[in-house]
């Protein structure tokens, strides 16, 4: 096959505006603009979103409690002098318990490294014993706007066939069984 | 045992016993390479089945009966192409790339569900698909949703949210149908008829065939066996579709006093293990509908491309 599918993006999801977003899969994508697009149709199909960030997953540092221990020298690199720092944003998963929830946003970090931004993440965001730690450039986030909302996520409230409460099948199974039972 | 041997045992160990706390093996973690191998054989047709299972349906999308039902089942049928991208995403955390998946299913060297390649030949098929095949995925998907690995587990726990949806919008259709007009009565009939069997064998082999199966329990992907499911699924069916008036195609099913279970009588295995292997009814249209959806896409992710390298140059 001669075409390819395109570079991944991670997708990370913000259900409403005081919610963390959380990293719900990924797309792949031409570029930022379309891997936003493609992310609304994949992963916006019900009335949960309120903003979407996309970031190319080759930007993405990540690293697990596991993954350290069998690997202690993971740090070892020598941050250079010049340069200046840059901001990371920082994102977690701290429970096993939440099953739909994997890593999400918990703030950020000034760093000229990646590895030292990691580093930096670790010893900030201990809250909730976190044992994944995943950080990217805040420059290679690309985020749906305050007025994309209306065209990208409106649409879904409308569409309520999509709920399963919206049909009344086991009122009417019990309601077949009951007269069925009668006669 | 050479160091290395000794250095996997010690990984082994405390690998399963990780999974034996409940926790989930996530991308970075250690794992042994057989249940990276045997999760990518899983996800990748199990995302190919998502995306063929568009098909059956989606041929009815034009002739629905009304404008409700057309929007439920474009919704619907949308909704299994979302499935495969999320299982496609599980299976590239591990390493396979979405280039060797689409190119395995393309040229037929991959497995996708068999219930796929039957005909779809009335509207009450879509009726007896949503009830009975998304019902019978459900509760495959919903052991997946505990299994051990953490993206295959969210994607399960997504799509299960989902097929909820499906299996209802089956099932109310299937009600109405079966207390509707005669004609209606036996259009249902003669989908359920068709479809039965195809839905049981959907479980897979049975446990004493399944060569998988014990492997997979142990390391907590699968949490219950191929039988097991199958008659938690005949259990829940065949009592629903009694109430309705609607008959079974197996002469030998019987209520079992003793275990309270209904006893199925034996699947056509040869039927079976023909659709698996290529020669069910469909195999040849389901693969060209691919391939030609491949095809009349490939100008749409040109024009992609190159507008994206024009925004990058500007
Ligand atoms: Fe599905
Ligand atoms: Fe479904």
């Amino acid at each position: 096959m001669n075409d390819t599918q395109w570079p991944r993006y991670e997708v990370f999801q913000q259900d409403k505006p005081d919610k963390p977003h959380r990293n719900i899969g990924t797309v792949h994508a031409p570029d930022a603009e379309m891997a936003l697009q493609n992310a609304r149709d994949v992963y916006g199909r019900r009335p949960e979103n309120y903003n979407l960030w996309v970031v190319p997953s080759e930007q993405i540092f990540s690293k697990t409690a596991e993954e350290m221990t069998l690997d202690p020298g993971w740090a070892n690199e020598t941050v250079p002098e010049e340069g200046t720092a840059v901001p990371f944003a920082v994102f977690t998963k701290s429970s096993y318990r939440r099953a739909m929830t994997h890593v999400q946003y918990v703030g950020e970090v000034a760093a000229k490294t990646a590895v030292s931004a990691m580093q930096k993440a670790i010893a900030t965001y201990t809250e909730g014993d976190p044992f994944i730690w995943w950080i990217c450039p805040l420059y290679a986030i690309t985020r749906t706007q305050e007025n994309d909302i209306e065209s990208m996520f409106a649409p879904a409230h409308d569409k309520l066939y999509r709920l399963p409460n919206q049909y009344r099948t086991v009122a009417a199974m019990r309601k077949i069984k009951r007269e069925s039972g009668e006669q | 045992m050479t160091h290395s041997e000794e250095n996997f045992q010690e990984k082994l160990i405390e690998f399963e016993a990780r999974i034996a706390r409940g926790e989930k093996i996530e991308p970075g973690d250690w794992m042994p390479e057989r249940y990276r191998k045997q999760l990518i054989r899983m996800i990748s047709q199990h995302a190919h089945s998502e995306i063929v299972g568009m098909l059956p349906e989606g041929a009815w999308i034009p002739h629905a009966p009304n404008l409700r039902r057309k929007m439920v089942l474009l919704a619907k049928v949308q909704d299994e192409g979302g499935h495969g991208q999320y299982l496609y995403h599980a299976a590239e955390t591990l390493g396979a790339t979405r280039e060797e998946m689409t190119e395995a299913l393309l040229d037929g060297r991959a497995k996708y569900a068999s219930v796929f390649n039957y005909p779809t030949l009335t509207w009450a098929d879509n009726a007896a698909i949503g009830w009975l095949v998304d019902g019978a995925a459900i509760m495959n998907q919903t052991m997946l949703a505990q299994c051990s690995y953490g993206p295959y587990s969210r994607a399960m726990v997504r799509i299960c949210a989902e097929e909820g949806f499906h299996k209802k919008q089956g099932q109310e259709m299937v009600i109405q149908y079966a207390q509707g007009t005669l004609k209606q009565q036996a259009m249902m009939q003669d989908a359920i008829n068709r479809w039965w069997w195809p839905t049981l064998m959907m479980f897979g082999p049975h446990d004493s065939e399944s060569k998988n199966t014990p492997e997979l329990q142990r390391w907590g992907i699968k949490t219950k066996t191929n039988d097991e499911l199958r008659q938690e699924f005949i259990d829940e069916m065949v009592p629903a579709l009694h109430a309705l008036n609607l008959t079974i195609p197996d002469p030998e099913l019987h209520y079992d006093e003793a275990s309270g279970h209904w006893i199925s009588g034996e699947i056509d295995w040869d039927e079976f293990w023909r659709v698996v292997k290529g020669a069910g009814p469909l195999n040849k249209e389901r693969l060209a509908a691919r391939r030609k959806a491949h095809e009349d896409g490939r100008w749409v992710r040109e024009a992609a491309a190159a507008y994206a390298a024009n925004m990058t140059n500007s």
